[in-house]
């Protein structure tokens, strides 16, 4: 292991542990993970399911939010590696799809559709307490090696932990109301991802970058930020405005309706 | 497991149709299937222009005097575990009332009076848009079961259906679009907002109207606006 990477792996943990901060936001900590766990993990994506608290689970995070990857999450709530992992407290090893379409065959279709062979799906849980699942995704047939799978674990480990800590110090909420707040939060965020879009003429996935880069750079909770563009009290000119666009084709004509 | 506990919920409704308006006949089946002492729902009869202020006072639906009593309590005091869920975004749940004076210290005094020693309020919201809580309360202290909050998130996502159809007049058996795997409901709902320069409580209403006239799922209208093939104009009707 190189030791520039070594230092990367070394801040993580640190900023995954570091929950009690003012700005904290359950959704962008939860990004956060699944872009490291790509970074350090040597695979091609991630993405976070949370128990949804009636017997399912839901997407809630991915490290990027192109609808293929998202459409991929969502598939997962009919059976996939994700919910497996969740539901038995195992993590779940799938080095080559392809051979698991009768199992799971919406998460198949979907995956391969979008370009993924591999995956590998590691419980989020404390104890005995199971909140959600982080997957892995490779785009070859190749599994998962020991030592990225045992890191996923303790990054997922930590990241539970931080989420639970947060809980028990910011305020006495019970882990139902946590859970279950983090989904509202998702779908505010989803509102507020479409004014982006349509203002800026962005993706799903450039409006998601430009609104987590905007909270950071102002040091707000990506949630609130959200909550403000959804209810008109930030206008998307702010954000498109006064902020570098991320990775947009600005010469691109607008696409017609 | 959701689904078919959803669709166990929505069968006993169905049954007890005779019995009054949907709301109360949801109180009713959070009495029976929670074991509360209690429950009541705070609806609002409009929604708000988009200013990001509250709507007006709402409509109040209750399974018994207490319970009434608690809902017109926090609309007094402005303080409450109702209210808090629109903050949180999630339920709040509170199995000992009695340790809670400092955080709503009125609420929590006048209720205890009433008599609720534990209670439990649902939010009804979709994103940004409230339409109203879900409120149950004991009159012995003690938490809900796992299997007692499902069985309240299930009672919420259907009564939040039933509201919306209620302020729109769109009645349809579509409720699949409330889980969150439907994202491009969401999305497609902040985007004809801006289309429209309205509120995202106005957009929602538009899509689910375009779905119902067109007698499209309301998903289905959303992948097209995501998509762009689909734009909302704010001259049409």
């Amino acid at each position: 292991m190189s030791s520039a990477r070594e230092q990367r792996l070394a801040a993580t943990f640190v900023t995954l542990a570091d929950t009690l901060v003012a700005e904290f936001d359950v959704l962008d900590f939860l990004t956060l993970l699944t872009e490291r766990a790509v970074e350090l993990l040597d695979v091609s994506a991630a993405g976070v399911m949370l128990s949804d608290q009636r017997g399912g689970w839901r997407p809630t995070a991915t490290s990027s939010e192109h609808a293929e990857l998202v459409h991929l999450f969502a598939s997962q709530t009919r059976g996939g590696p994700c919910q497996d992992a969740a539901h038995t407290g195992a993590p779940v090893a799938s080095p080559d799809l392809n051979a698991e379409a009768d199992r799971w065959p919406d998460f198949v279709h979907a995956a391969t559709h979008a370009g993924y062979h591999a995956a590998y799906a590691i419980p989020m849980r404390l104890r005995e307490q199971t909140i959600g699942s982080l997957t892995l995704l490779n785009n070859r047939t190749t599994p998962v090696d020991q030592d990225s799978a045992a890191l996923g674990q303790a990054l997922a480990d930590v990241a539970t932990i931080g989420l639970l800590q947060h809980r028990a110090v910011h305020r006495q909420e019970t882990l139902s109301e946590q859970l279950q707040a983090a989904l509202h939060w998702r779908t505010v965020v989803e509102q507020a991802k479409g004014t982006l879009a349509e203002a800026g003429n962005l993706d799903m996935h450039q409006a998601y970058t430009l609104l987590r880069n905007y909270a950071h750079h102002n040091h707000r909770p990506l949630s609130q930020l959200a909550h403000d563009l959804a209810t008109g009290q930030h206008t998307p000119d702010q954000l498109l405005t006064h902020h570098h666009r991320p990775d947009t084709h600005e010469t691109q004509p607008p696409k017609t309706p | 497991m959701h689904e078919q506990r959803r669709r166990q919920l929505e069968e006993l409704l169905a049954a007890d149709a005779e019995h009054g308006p949907r709301m109360s006949r949801i109180c009713a089946c959070l009495v029976a299937e929670l074991a509360v002492t209690g429950a009541g729902a705070t609806v609002l009869t409009h929604l708000n222009d988009g200013d990001g202020h509250d709507p007006g006072r709402g409509l109040v639906h209750s399974s018994n005097e207490v319970s009434a009593g608690l809902e017109d309590l926090q609309l007094t005091v402005g303080e409450g575990p109702c209210l808090d869920t629109f903050n949180s975004g999630g339920p709040v749940l509170i199995a000992d009332l009695a340790a809670e004076t400092s955080r709503w210290p009125a609420f929590t005094r006048e209720a205890l009076e009433l008599g609720a020693a534990a209670v439990f309020s649902f939010p009804m919201q979709v994103g940004v848009v409230r339409l109203g809580s879900l409120d149950c309360y004991r009159d012995a202290a003690g938490p809900l079961t796992q299997a007692q909050v499902a069985d309240a998130l299930i009672l919420a996502e259907l009564a939040t259906h039933a509201v919306m159809s209620e302020l729109d007049g769109h009645d349809t058996d579509d409720v699949s679009w409330l889980a969150d795997s439907h994202a491009e409901v969401h999305q497609a709902t902040g985007m004809v907002a801006v289309q429209l320069a309205a509120s995202t409580e106005t957009a929602l209403m538009r899509l689910r109207g375009y779905a119902y006239t067109n007698q499209v799922p309301l998903a289905e209208v959303a992948r097209q606006v995501v998509a762009r093939t689909l734009r909302f104009s704010p001259d049409q009707p």
